[in-house]
């Protein structure tokens, strides 16, 4: 019934998953929801998009190279929106760059929707938001360039980043901007970590939803998942200690 | 409605994907085929987007050329290859001696150009992040000299050892924080994941957080 090498997979998703769901029915019951930590990436985002304003220079959001589906892109999307009302609250120019023709319809509906949500309809521009090329390095060439003659003063990067993270980083240090970016892809957070002001680190960027909007479900969401992490360390520990003995049972019944 | 209908769409969707995942595919094709049946439907979805995207790619670069804005000679150049890839794609579907020759020359090359650049970032990004201000940058400088010795020949010939600590710096420590953000990272995705299919978290429709 069950595919070859999934059993566990399957229990621990679905534990995991009710966990969540009654951390969330807890929080919609208006229990007590625990406090989350300070991001200071997140918390720069008022600062950096306040800079471009006093600077009248614009903002350039990239939600990253992947896909639709992908759900570093899917979280990218909630900060997007925040950062396009920020911008439009402030009447603040927001340059929207986009790889996936996908992404791209959504993001533009995104930006959209912000500035409508703050009464600035009329200072929509269509044309801001683009779609560059589904080509990695032609995107990121294409971005080079905006970054360039835009004269950018502040750029975000949130979401799945492959090759170009550092292209980006760096070309948006040339140009003075203040940056802020985020991954959950290991092999890029050290470029981001090294070339930008701010970066959020793996998990911190599915946590941004949650944080930008203070809503208790989302944050009592965030609660489970950190649950989530706990039981995930337990049994690492207990793998560990127990493999370290000779005994390799855990692993093998994991591997099932 | 607006909003109602995409929700149950998509948490309709992500079952078919979760139960094809882990319902073996003997036991159930017809979930196998319903899984292919979306991907289809996305490949679709993708392709109208595509065309989309090429519109508003061309509108962007035809009114700078209309209107002579600042560079707009550059998007003469983009819209002139643009069309001439479209062109020669949908006439000779994509294979032919010009389409091998406009790939190979005007594609391949700007490409490796574009990611060489990074030889040149990763050593300014360095420097900047190298620069002994705090103890943090301290330990990175040090970890990265041992790295880099570790990986060339000098290293060996200055003292043996490092090449020995290069791979314990790699294969401990490295290994140990990449594996904690990857599993933590994960677990945000799937969280994420069911924050979208029950509805929580609306984002990718349009409308922000909530």
């Amino acid at each position: 019934m069950i595919a070859p090498n999934q059993t566990w997979t399957l229990i621990f998703e679905a534990a995991f998953s009710i966990g969540l769901i009654i951390m969330i029915t807890r929080s919609r019951k208006g229990l007590k929801v625990p406090a989350i930590r300070k991001v200071s990436g997140l918390e720069a985002l008022d600062e950096a998009i306040g800079r471009a304003t006093e600077l009248g220079q614009p903002v350039h959001y990239s939600p990253g190279i992947g896909d639709f589906q992908n759900s570093q892109t899917l979280a990218s999307f909630a900060i997007l929106g925040y950062v396009a009302r920020m911008c439009a609250k402030y009447d603040t120019r927001l340059i929207t760059t986009n790889r996936n023709p996908v992404v791209y319809s959504v993001t533009e509906e995104i930006v959209h929707q912000a500035f409508v949500a703050e009464g600035r309809s009329d200072s929509f521009v269509a044309d801001d938001v683009r779609f560059m090329s589904d080509d990695q390095f032609a995107y990121a060439s294409g971005v080079l360039g905006i970054m360039a003659r835009e004269h950018v003063a502040t750029n975000v990067m949130m979401g799945a980043f492959w090759a170009e993270s550092l292209i980006f980083a760096e070309a948006g240090a040339i140009s003075g901007a203040i940056q802020i970016a985020g991954t959950a892809n290991t092999h890029q957070i050290p470029f981001f970590v090294a070339a930008c002001d701010y970066a959020l680190i793996g998990e911190e960027l599915y946590a941004a939803s949650a944080y930008l909007s203070k809503d208790p479900v989302l944050i009592g969401n965030l609660v489970g998942q950190d649950f989530g992490k706990i039981f995930g360390v337990v049994i690492i520990l207990i793998g560990t200690i127990m493999a370290t003995m000779g005994n390799n049972s855990l692993s093998a019944l994991m591997k099932k | 409605m607006r909003k109602e209908v995409p929700i149950v769409i998509c948490a309709a969707a992500a079952l078919i994907y979760v139960l094809s995942t882990f319902i073996n595919p003997t036991t159930s094709p017809f979930l196998g085929k319903l899984k292919g049946d979306l991907d289809t439907w996305y490949l679709l979805v993708y392709a109208v987007a595509f065309a989309v995207g090429l519109i508003n790619l061309a509108q962007i670069h035809l009114r700078k050329v209309t209107q002579q804005r600042q560079d707009w000679q550059f998007s003469i150049v983009l819209l002139g290859f643009m069309a001439t890839t479209l062109i020669f794609g949908i006439f000779t579907t994509g294979k032919g001696p010009v389409t091998d020759f406009l790939y190979q020359y005007f594609f391949v090359n700007p490409r490796a150009t574009m990611y060489s650049i990074l030889v040149f970032y990763i050593s300014s990004a360095a420097y900047r992040a190298f620069r002994i201000k705090t103890f943090e940058a301290s330990i990175l400088l040090v970890a990265a000299v041992i790295m880099m010795l570790g990986q060339a020949p000098i290293g060996e010939v200055i003292w043996s050892q490092i090449p020995k600590m290069s791979a314990w710096i790699l294969n401990y420590p490295n290994a140990a924080g990449m594996r904690g953000i990857t599993i933590a990272a994960t677990l945000g995705g799937v969280a994420t994941a069911l924050r979208i299919v029950l509805g929580i978290e609306r984002g990718h429709l349009g409308g922000g957080g909530e």
